[in-house]
């Protein structure tokens, strides 16, 4: 009996009254990469779960090759073939790249092992696939992208032919990205199958045969890529029609200057060269660069992250001294809003009342005593201002969806009114409708006089928000494109040293 | 070009709400329900299997017996609130008792005697803090090792014997006062009552679970994380040697030997009374149900004449126990 490689039908999930799956059936043959689409909370990680044997159904079949199959344990799923790459990558940071990859299988000679017999097959299943990785490195000491590579390489030599991928490219910039879709495209060449979750429309046009889109836990739309249009796609997403998912850019009168850097120079790597830019108010201004060129070296300098830059900076007609601290940058009206909001920006066992009011913690107090009325009142407002939704303003951040954990680290980041605004990657891993929410926000800040200055590794955000996009390549700028549009990626792209 | 977002715009209009005052209720109340259901099951145990279990006298028993403990939690709280622990508080105990003892048999009065204890205590914890929050050494080690330095000067002050107070007088701290409870359970009522509100209503406090919750988040805020981390050790070590001076009280007798469990049974309490050793999470009100908990045990096995090693381990199987309840929910909970 066979059938298609892959075959769900009528997969229902629910936690307590909760349904979060119902009647999800799809196919997967052979060869074929379908990507999985839909908001935060669609049921996109649920399904991966099931299928990578981390949960069970509640009721529906899973079939590979037409045969039933049912798993109580990942491990089962494995054996059975899919292998399941989550976003936050699984392996262990202290073993070499070699040992990460024949983890739990390792060699064994004499019911002994060794590591040149763990580097031998490493190495020769590595080369088997057609993959290349530093096998003697620790796996801590790697790049993100190459980390995910790996991953993959642990899933294809375990002879796993579905392989379900999670957001594998939520935190990498365009040049590793296109390396994992190609990849990918190799794996499905030699027969694998492949279901790519993500949030990037870009890339499932341009990777993916088919599309499948996921909203509140029912299978809305199936269809091969060629016969629909991301406009279309995005309106099966939110279930409603929308516009080009953009804000208005408004051509800003040259104001004052709220932010200016001065010739910043840094020694170590990543390098900077003689950089110097201005933030006007109400203005946005792009920072865009691949991976080491330095953008996110200037935010995190700006954050007080790097006591090693040189160079002059203002604020608001103000020199300031070196930004030694995170403390000195708060000081100086600097809101700075970190790249990872999970393990640099918020605290998750905090309610939001208070995560919300926690850098203005001081003014909202007498004697270290606690205004509860004046924190909730702040608290409430900037919730409302950036359109938080939660159960209450008691509920603990961790349990809120990625988008609006990020609402709530910008929210706090606001209670300052501060007069710039400097963002790390502001909308990484949030879903659609919280991307474009988000993007309004900041729209919205900037009319209101702040200036703020944007720093993302998402090129179409990058442009669609920014109203001048200065380009960085190897710690210098290379380019500024005044009022961009999606346009200008090609161009932004090209300058930046990435592809084009 | 605004697009229309329904959904969006709908639930923004709703005020979120905040569970209101000092009182929310959520999962840390439903674990707290929890674990004082735990506490009324263990005393109606002992209460039906002896009646003198439940009387006035006893409850003041348990009470006295626990208090010593009970101040060391809420130093041992903090420490793990902010995502660490204080081993040393085994070393820091006597060391408090031994020199409370010798202060006063060298003449000094009582609250001067408390207040140079707990000084020396402050320089401790200073010392714990310091190693933690600057050197960037684990907790497990830094503690580790000023437990052993504190202990052994204890003994070593002690000149290996113990020193019984020369006049009795000087046991104020363990003497009984208003409604004839003694003072030292009213100084463990009136540090909770403080220590609750400071955590609960104080900028230091929302610090305090920030800095324990994520570190590097708190720090990017611009929370001085150092100076926090410092405070906690600075506190529990000062109170495990007001908690020393107490026992040296109760005892009439500064000795090298004894407290030297308090690390675990403080330990034990706080994250029985739903603490977690990750940090960001703990309080007052659990950690002093958890001291009850443990208190009672004790008691009510003493009463029973259960021999004080089984005491031991029925103490390891509670604690295991609860950590476990809480575990399964959290799994539950957390799917």
């Amino acid at each position: 009996m066979t059938g298609p490689l892959l075959a769900l039908d009528g997969l229902t999930k629910q936690y307590g009254r909760h349904r979060v799956l119902e009647g999800v059936g799809l196919t997967l043959e052979a060869g074929e990469t379908a990507a999985l689409l839909g908001e935060n909370g669609a049921g996109k990680s649920t399904l991966a779960k099931l299928l990578a044997g981390a949960e069970k159904p509640d009721d529906g079949r899973i079939r590979i090759d037409g045969e039933e199959v049912s798993f109580s344990t990942p491990r089962e799923a494995l054996v059975r073939g899919i292998a399941f790459i989550p976003q936050e990558l699984v392996y262990v940071p202290e073993l070499t790249v070699a040992e990460n990859v024949v983890l739990g299988r390792w060699p064994r000679r004499f019911s002994l092992t060794s590591q040149s017999l763990v580097r031998k097959q490493a190495a020769a299943e590595a080369r088997k696939y057609g993959f290349h990785l530093p096998m003697d490195r620790r796996m801590a000491s790697l790049s993100l992208a190459q980390q995910q590579t790996v991953e993959i390489l642990k899933a294809v030599a375990r002879r796993s032919r579905i392989i379900v991928l999670d957001e594998p490219t939520a935190a990498l910039n365009s040049e590793d990205s296109q390396q994992l879709l190609d990849l990918m495209t190799g794996l499905v060449k030699d027969g694998a199958g492949v279901i790519y979750i993500s949030h990037r429309l870009d890339e499932v046009f341009r990777a993916c045969r088919t599309v499948h889109v996921l909203r509140n836990g029912h299978l809305v739309h199936s269809s091969p890529v060629g016969g629909t249009s991301p406009g279309q796609i995005i309106q099966h997403m939110l279930g409603r029609s929308t516009d080009e998912a953009a804000v208005p850019k408004r051509r800003v009168e040259r104001s004052t200057k709220v932010l200016e850097l001065c010739d910043w120079e840094r020694m170590q790597a990543p390098r900077l060269r003689h950089v110097s830019l201005e933030v006007h108010e109400g203005e946005i201004v792009g920072l865009y660069g691949v991976r080491g060129a330095g953008a996110e070296t200037i935010a995190e300098t700006l954050g007080g992250l790097h006591a090693d830059v040189r160079g002059e900076t203002t604020v608001a007609g103000q020199a300031l001294r070196a930004l030694r601290h995170p403390v000195a940058s708060r000081r100086a009206g600097i809101a700075y809003v970190p790249a990872d909001r999970k393990s640099q920006g918020l605290v998750l066992t905090l309610p939001v009342v208070q995560s919300l009011s926690l850098l203005v913690m001081r003014a909202l107090s007498r004697f270290g005593i606690v205004a509860r009325n004046q924190e909730q009142a702040t608290a409430r407002q900037l919730a409302s201002e950036v359109r938080l939704r939660a159960r209450g303003l008691g509920q603990a951040v961790g349990e809120l969806s990625g988008g609006n954990q990020q609402k709530v680290l910008v929210g706090s980041r606001l209670a300052s009114k501060p007069k710039v605004l400097v963002l790390q990657e502001p909308t990484r891993g949030v879903d659609i409708g919280a991307r474009l929410e988000i993007h309004r926000l900041l729209r919205k800040l900037a009319d209101a006089g702040t200036g703020t200055l944007l720093v993302t590794s998402d090129i179409e955000e990058a442009v669609l928000l920014s109203d001048r996009l200065l380009i960085l390549r190897d710690g210098e700028i290379v380019r500024e494109i005044h009022q961009p549009t999606l346009n200008s990626q090609a161009d932004a792209l090209h300058a930046a040293g990435g592809l084009d | 070009m605004a697009i229309e977002t329904g959904k969006t715009s709908n639930d923004a209009e709703e005020d979120l709400e905040v569970s209101s005052g000092w009182f929310a209720f959520n999962e840390n109340t439903s674990r707290a329900l929890l674990l004082t259901g735990f506490l009324v099951l263990i005393i109606a145990y002992f209460a039906s299997q002896d009646s003198s279990f439940l009387s006035a006298d006893n409850g003041l028993n348990i009470l006295v017996n626990a208090s010593v403990i009970g101040i060391v939690s809420l130093g041992q709280v903090l420490t793990i609130i902010s995502g660490g622990f204080d081993l040393s508080v085994s070393g820091t105990v006597p060391l408090g008792a031994v020199t409370f003892a010798i202060l006063v048999n060298d003449g000094w009065g009582v609250l001067s005697a408390v207040a140079a204890t707990m000084a020396l205590g402050a320089v401790c914890g200073l010392a714990n803090g310091l190693i933690v929050a600057k050197a960037h050494i684990n907790p497990l080690i830094a503690t580790l090792g000023t437990m052993s330095v504190t202990g052994g000067l204890a003994l070593t002050v002690a000149d290996g014997i113990q020193i019984p107070f020369d006049d009795p007088d000087k046991a104020v701290l363990a003497e009984q006062s208003l409604f004839g409870v003694n003072n030292h359970v009213w100084i463990l009522i009136a540090l909770s009552v403080a220590l609750f509100c400071v955590l609960r209503f104080t900028v230091y406090g929302r610090y305090l679970y920030s800095v324990g919750g994520n570190r590097e988040a708190a720090r990017l805020a611009g929370i001085r994380v150092d100076a926090v981390t410092v405070s906690v050790y600075l506190f529990s070590a000062s109170l495990a040697t007001l908690a020393g001076a107490v026992l040296a009280s109760q005892l009439l007798t500064g000795s090298g030997i004894a407290g030297t469990d308090s690390a675990l049974q403080s330990i034990a309490a706080v994250i029985l009374g739903g603490a977690s050793l990750a940090g960001g999470i703990g309080g007052v009100p659990g950690t002093l149900i958890g001291v009850l908990i443990l208190g009672t045990l004790a008691n009510g096995m003493a009463i029973l004449s259960v021999p004080s090693f089984y005491q031991t381990i029925t103490t390891g199987l509670v604690l295991l126990l609860a950590v476990g309840v809480s575990q399964v929910r959290r799994f539950r909970v957390g799917r």
